[in-house]
C-alpha cells in the first residue's frame, strides 16, 4: 500500500490555541512555494463520493439499500475517513435514471464511486470515460418474462412475431438477449416496444404487449392478477441475472489507492455480514422499509439457483470476467457502443485481495 | 339569493359525481381494468394511510414550499428581464430570439446540462421551476409595459417625471394587470415544472416523487392520488391567486 | 395557458397588434409613439444614425443573439469548459444528424412526431372551439361543467399515461389523444374567454336585428373571438409540442423524444443535444409560422 507523503500539518495536532484549519491557513502561504515539488503527492481531497441507488419510502425519508445502507449503518468507512480529514458523502440517484444520472456524474467528476449496474458501466467505458470494477458482488437482480393473465404462451418460443416491451438501454436487454440465443431467436424475430417499466406493464395489463420484460415488479402484476410469469432466470446460470456492483473513477482510484483501500474494505465487510443467514432477514427488512413490498422481494430471492453467500462473493472470478466479455460483445453487436470496450482494463481486483487478506477471510467465499 | 349560489355550486359537483361513479364501475370490470382504475376505496384507504402517517402532509407542503420559492425567484427576475426589454430596444432585440427558441425545449434536454452545473438535487429543481415561471412573467411584463397607453405617458412628461419616477409612479402601475396576468400563467406553469422536476430529478420528499414511488413499485392507487392531488392544488391555487389580484387590480377600467 | 374563468381584469396575454419582421413580442404601441417619449432624435448638425440604431433597423438584428449564443457554445466546447461527453460541440451535434439522416433514423422519429402533432392538434382544436363557444354562451353548461373542466385541465398528462394506455392500448391512439387533451384545453379555455369578453353592444345589435342562436354563433361571435383564438391556438400548438415530446420520452417506441430517450440511456448525449436543437427550432418555426398566419388573417384589423 502506498501512501502519499503527508503534509506535516495533517499530523497529530499540536496542543494549542488555534484549530487545525487555522493552522494550517497560517501555514499556506509558507507552503505555496513547495506546492509544485509536491505536484503528484497532493492532499487528500475534502470529501469521497459515492453515487447509489435511493428511494423515498414511508415518511418521505430517503432510504438506502443494499450493501451501501450496510457500510452506512456500520459507520466504519465513515470514521476510517475522518481520521484522514475526508468526508464521505453518499450521492443519491433515483431508480429510473440510475445509469444515466450516474454516468453524467463520473464524466463531470462529481462522484468518485458509484455502486451502479453492469451495462451502464460498460457504455460510459466506451464513450471515453474511465471506470474500474472494485468491488464485484451483490444482491443480484432477477429478470423475468411476463405474459398477459389470459395468455396461451408457455416460453419465448410462442412468442416469436409478437410484441414484447423492454425498455431499451436498461441493463437487463443483455439478459433479454440471452434469453432469446438460448432459444434460438434473434431481436429480429420478435417486435420489440420500447416502453418504460410502467408504460409495459400498463401495456401488458391490458394486452395491448403480448409479453414484458422486467425486474421484479413482475411479481407486482401477478399480485394483481393481470400477468404470469412464464420465465425467470433464477434456474439458469448467474450470469442472467443483473448485476449492480461498486465501481470507481480511475483516476481517483490511481491517484488515491489508500482511499480507494478502504472503501473496498468498507464493502468486502458489507459483503461478509450479509452474506450471513441473517443478513438475509436484515437486507429483506431494508428493502421493505424503503418501498418494496415485502413479499415481492421474498419471493425474488427464494428458490434461487444462486445460494445467498455466492452472490456477495467480491472475488474477480473467470465467470465475472467472461460476464463483462460477453456484455461488451452484445453492446457492441446491438449498437449500443460505437466503439469496443477493453475489458480487461476494467478490472481493479487487488484491493479486494487486500482487503480479504486485512479482514482475515481469504477462504470464506471459495472460488 | 343564497339559495341561487347553492344551486350554483351543486351544479358543478354533478358531473363530478357522474365521472366518479363511472370511474368505480369501470374498476369493477375484471382485473385488468382494476390495475389502473382503481377502486375508489382502495384509493380512499390509501389516503387515509398517508395522511395519518404524516407523509402526505410532508410531500404536500415540501412540494409547494419549492414551487413557491421557486416561483418569487423566477418571477422577480421575469418582471425585471421584462421591464428591461420594454424600455430598451436593444435589450429586446438581443434578448427576444433566444427566449423564444430556448422556451420550446424540452425539459429532458436540458437535464444533463443542469446536473453538471448544479447537481441533481433540491437546486437544480427549483432552477426548472423558476425558469418556467420566467417566462410568461418577461412575456407579460414586456407587454404590459409596452402597451401603457400613451397618454399616461405623456401625463408624465409633463409632470417632468425623471426615468424612475416614471416608471415606478405611471408604466408599473399601469402594467399590474398584465404584470399579475403574467404571474398567474407564471404559477401554473412553476406548479407543473415542479412536478416534472421531482421525476426527472434525484429523490426526495414531494407529489411528485410520491408519484413517481407509486409508479416504480406498481401502486396505481398511489400514482392516481398523487395525479388527483396535483390536479386539486393547482386549481387551489389558482383560485386563490385570483382572489388576491383582484384585490390588487381593484377598481381598473381595463 | 391559464385565464379565470371568472376574471374580471384583462385575462388575456394576447399580443393584438402586427407584428413587424423581428420584433419580440409581436406588438407596436396602438398609435405611434410621439417624440416626446422617445429619445430625442439629434437635433442638428449629425443626422447619421448612430451604430445601435442602425442595427436595430437592420432586418437581421434579430440573428446576433443566437449567432452570439452558438459562437459561446462553440468555444465552450473547444476549450472544455465542461466534458465533453456532456456538452456536446455543435459540430458534433452536426454530424450526429447528418449521419440520422442518412440512416434514415432521423426523418422516421420527426415524421412520426409531427404526424402525431398535427392529428391530434387539428382534432383538439376543432373540439376546443365548439366546446369553449358553447361554454362561453350558455351559462347553465358552464354552471355544470366548468369546475370539471378546471380540475381536469390541470391534471398532469404525463402522470395519466399509465392510464391512457389502458384505454386506448400502446398505439399511436393514446399518443394522439394526449396531444388531443393539452390543445383541447388550452383552446377551448381561450375561446371561452374570449366569448366571454365579447363587448355586450354586439349582443344588442343581435337583438335589434333578432337574429337566430345560429346566426348569432355565425355573424357575431365567431368573428369577434378570431384574434384571441387564433393567439390561443398558437400557444395550445407549442404547449401540444411540448407535451408530446415529453410524453414520447417516457411512453413510446418511435418518435422524437423517444429518441432522445434512448440517447441518454445510451450515454449519447449528442443525440440528446440534436433532439433538443431540432425540438427547439421546430417549436420556435411552428411558432413563427402561426404569428405569419395570425397577421395574415388579421389584415383587417389596422390595431
Amino acid at each position: 500500500m502506498t501512501f502519499c507523503r503527508k503534509p506535516a500539518l495533517r499530523a497529530a495536532p499540536a496542543p494549542g490555541p488555534l484549530s487545525p484549519t487555522r493552522r494550517a491557513l497560517w501555514l499556506t502561504p509558507f507552503l505555496l512555494p513547495l506546492q509544485s515539488a509536491w505536484a503528484a503527492d497532493s492532499a487528500l481531497p475534502t470529501a469521497l463520493r459515492i453515487a447509489t441507488v435511493a428511494r423515498v419510502g414511508a415518511a418521505g425519508k430517503t432510504y438506502f439499500t443494499g450493501s451501501t445502507l450496510t457500510v452506512i449503518e456500520d459507520k466504519w468507512l465513515e470514521t476510517e475517513l475522518g481520521k484522514l480529514g475526508v468526508k464521505l458523502e453518499w450521492v443519491p440517484a433515483t431508480v429510473n435514471a440510475v445509469a444515466a444520472q450516474v454516468n453524467e456524474a463520473f464524466a463531470s467528476k462529481s462522484i468518485d464511486f458509484a455502486a451502479y449496474g453492469d451495462l451502464p458501466s460498460i457504455i460510459a467505458n466506451a464513450s471515453g470515460l474511465h471506470t474500474q470494477l472494485i468491488v464485484p458482488g451483490g444482491s443480484l437482480n432477477n429478470t423475468y418474462l411476463v405474459v398477459p393473465a389470459n395468455s396461451t404462451a408457455q416460453s419465448i418460443k410462442d412468442l416469436k412475431g409478437k410484441r414484447i416491451a423492454l425498455h431499451r438501454g436498461r441493463p437487463w436487454e443483455y439478459q433479454f438477449s440471452q434469453l432469446l440465443e438460448a432459444n434460438g431467436l434473434t431481436l429480429a424475430d420478435v417486435k420489440v416496444l420500447n416502453l418504460n417499466p410502467q408504460a409495459g406493464a400498463a401495456a401488458v395489463a391490458t394486452g395491448g404487449a403480448d409479453a414484458f420484460f422486467t425486474l421484479s415488479d413482475a411479481y407486482v402484476l401477478e399480485d394483481k392478477k393481470v400477468g404470469r410469469i412464464i420465465w425467470s432466470s433464477k434456474k439458469p446460470p448467474q450470469d442472467w441475472k443483473m448485476r449492480a456492483e461498486l465501481w470507481g473513477d480511475a483516476g481517483f482510484v490511481g491517484k488515491y489507492p489508500q482511499l480507494t483501500q478502504l472503501v473496498a474494505t468498507a464493502f468486502v465487510r458489507a459483503h461478509y455480514q450479509l452474506s450471513a443467514d441473517n443478513g438475509r432477514e436484515a437486507y429483506i427488512q431494508n428493502e421493505a422499509e424503503s418501498g418494496q413490498t415485502e413479499s415481492v422481494v421474498r419471493r425474488e430471492l427464494a428458490d434461487d439457483g444462486t445460494p445467498w453467500k455466492d452472490r456477495w462473493s467480491p472475488q474477480l472470478t473467470a465467470g465475472v470476467r467472461q460476464h463483462y466479455a460477453d456484455l461488451a460483445a452484445y453492446a457492441a453487436r446491438a449498437k449500443l457502443i460505437n466503439k469496443p470496450v477493453q475489458v480487461e482494463a476494467l478490472f481493479a481486483p487487488q484491493f479486494v485481495k487486500q482487503s480479504l487478506a486485512q479482514l482475515k477471510i481469504n477462504t470464506y467465499w471459495t472460488s | 339569493m343564497a339559495i341561487q349560489t347553492l344551486l350554483h355550486k351543486a351544479k358543478g359537483l354533478l358531473l363530478p359525481l357522474v365521472l366518479l361513479a363511472a370511474w368505480e364501475w369501470a374498476s369493477r370490470q375484471g382485473a385488468s381494468a382494476a390495475y389502473v382504475f382503481v377502486s375508489l376505496a382502495t384509493m380512499f384507504q390509501t389516503l387515509l394511510h398517508l395522511a395519518s402517517s404524516g407523509e402526505l402532509w410532508l410531500h404536500l407542503h415540501t412540494s409547494l414550499a419549492r414551487t413557491l420559492t421557486g416561483l418569487a425567484m423566477g418571477a422577480s427576475i421575469g418582471i425585471a428581464v421584462g421591464t428591461l426589454m420594454a424600455q430598451s430596444r436593444v435589450a429586446e432585440r438581443l434578448i427576444g430570439p433566444l427566449y423564444h427558441s430556448i422556451r420550446q425545449v424540452p425539459l429532458l434536454g436540458l437535464i444533463p446540462l443542469l446536473g453538471l452545473w448544479v447537481g441533481n438535487g433540491n437546486s437544480a429543481k427549483l432552477l426548472v421551476i423558476a425558469l418556467a415561471a420566467f417566462y410568461p412573467t418577461v412575456l407579460n411584463t414586456s407587454e404590459g409595459i409596452r402597451q401603457v397607453e400613451t397618454r399616461f405617458r405623456e401625463v408624465g412628461h409633463m409632470l417632468t417625471l425623471g426615468r424612475t419616477q416614471t416608471f415606478l409612479k405611471i408604466l408599473l402601475p399601469a402594467a399590474l394587470p398584465s404584470i399579475v396576468t403574467g404571474i398567474s400563467h407564471a404559477l401554473a406553469f412553476s406548479w407543473l415544472a415542479c412536478m416534472g422536476g421531482e421525476l426527472l430529478f434525484s429523490a426526495g420528499p414531494g407529489l411528485g416523487s410520491m408519484l413517481l414511488n407509486g409508479e416504480v413499485t406498481g401502486q396505481m392507487d398511489q400514482v392516481l392520488l398523487a395525479v388527483v392531488l396535483i390536479a386539486l392544488l393547482a386549481q387551489g391555487m389558482n383560485a386563490l391567486f385570483n382572489r388576491l389580484a383582484r384585490l390588487l387590480v381593484r377598481g381598473r377600467s381595463t | 395557458m391559464r385565464t379565470a374563468l371568472q376574471s374580471t381584469y384583462t385575462p388575456s396575454v394576447a399580443p393584438k397588434a402586427a407584428p413587424p419582421a423581428a420584433s419580440f413580442a409581436a406588438a407596436t404601441p396602438v398609435r405611434p409613439v410621439p417624440q416626446l417619449v422617445e429619445t430625442p432624435a439629434p437635433s442638428t448638425g449629425a443626422p447619421r444614425k448612430s451604430l445601435v440604431e442602425r442595427w436595430l433597423a437592420s432586418r437581421w438584428s434579430g440573428w446576433l443573439s443566437p449567432v452570439l449564443f452558438l459562437v459561446l457554445w462553440s468555444t465552450a466546447t473547444y476549450l472544455e469548459w465542461m466534458p465533453e461527453q456532456i456538452l456536446v460541440s455543435p459540430l458534433q451535434v452536426l454530424e450526429t444528424g447528418w449521419e440520422m439522416t442518412l440512416s434514415g433514423e432521423l426523418w422516421e422519429n420527426l415524421g412520426v412526431s409531427l404526424y402525431r402533432l398535427f392529428a391530434g392538434f387539428g382534432i383538439g382544436s376543432i373540439a376546443g372551439l365548439v366546446f369553449g363557444v358553447l361554454l362561453g354562451l350558455s351559462s347553465s353548461l358552464r354552471a355544470y361543467v366548468e369546475p370539471t373542466f378546471n380540475v381536469l385541465r390541470q391534471l398532469p398528462t404525463v402522470a395519466l399515461i399509465p392510464l391512457f394506455i389502458l384505454v386506448f392500448g400502446i398505439g399511436e391512439t393514446f399518443k394522439v389523444f394526449i396531444v388531443i387533451k393539452a390543445t383541447f384545453f388550452v383552446v377551448g379555455l381561450a375561446v371561452h374567454d374570449a366569448v366571454r369578453a365579447m363587448s355586450s353592444r354586439y349582443a344588442e345589435v343581435a337583438q335589434i336585428y333578432c337574429f337566430t342562436r345560429w346566426q348569432v354563433i355565425r355573424s357575431i361571435v365567431l368573428p369577434s373571438i378570431i384574434p384571441a383564438t387564433l393567439t390561443g391556438v398558437r400557444i395550445a400548438l407549442s404547449r401540444a409540442w411540448m407535451v408530446l415530446v415529453g410524453a414520447e420520452l417516457l411512453a413510446a417506441e418511435s418518435g422524437l423524444g423517444q429518441m432522445m430517450e434512448l440517447g441518454r440511456q445510451m450515454f449519447r448525449l449528442d443525440i440528446v443535444m440534436l433532439g433538443v436543437v431540432l425540438t427547439g427550432v421546430i417549436g420556435f418555426s411552428l411558432d413563427r409560422g402561426f404569428r405569419w398566419l395570425e397577421r395574415h388573417l388579421m389584415r383587417w384589423k389596422r390595431s
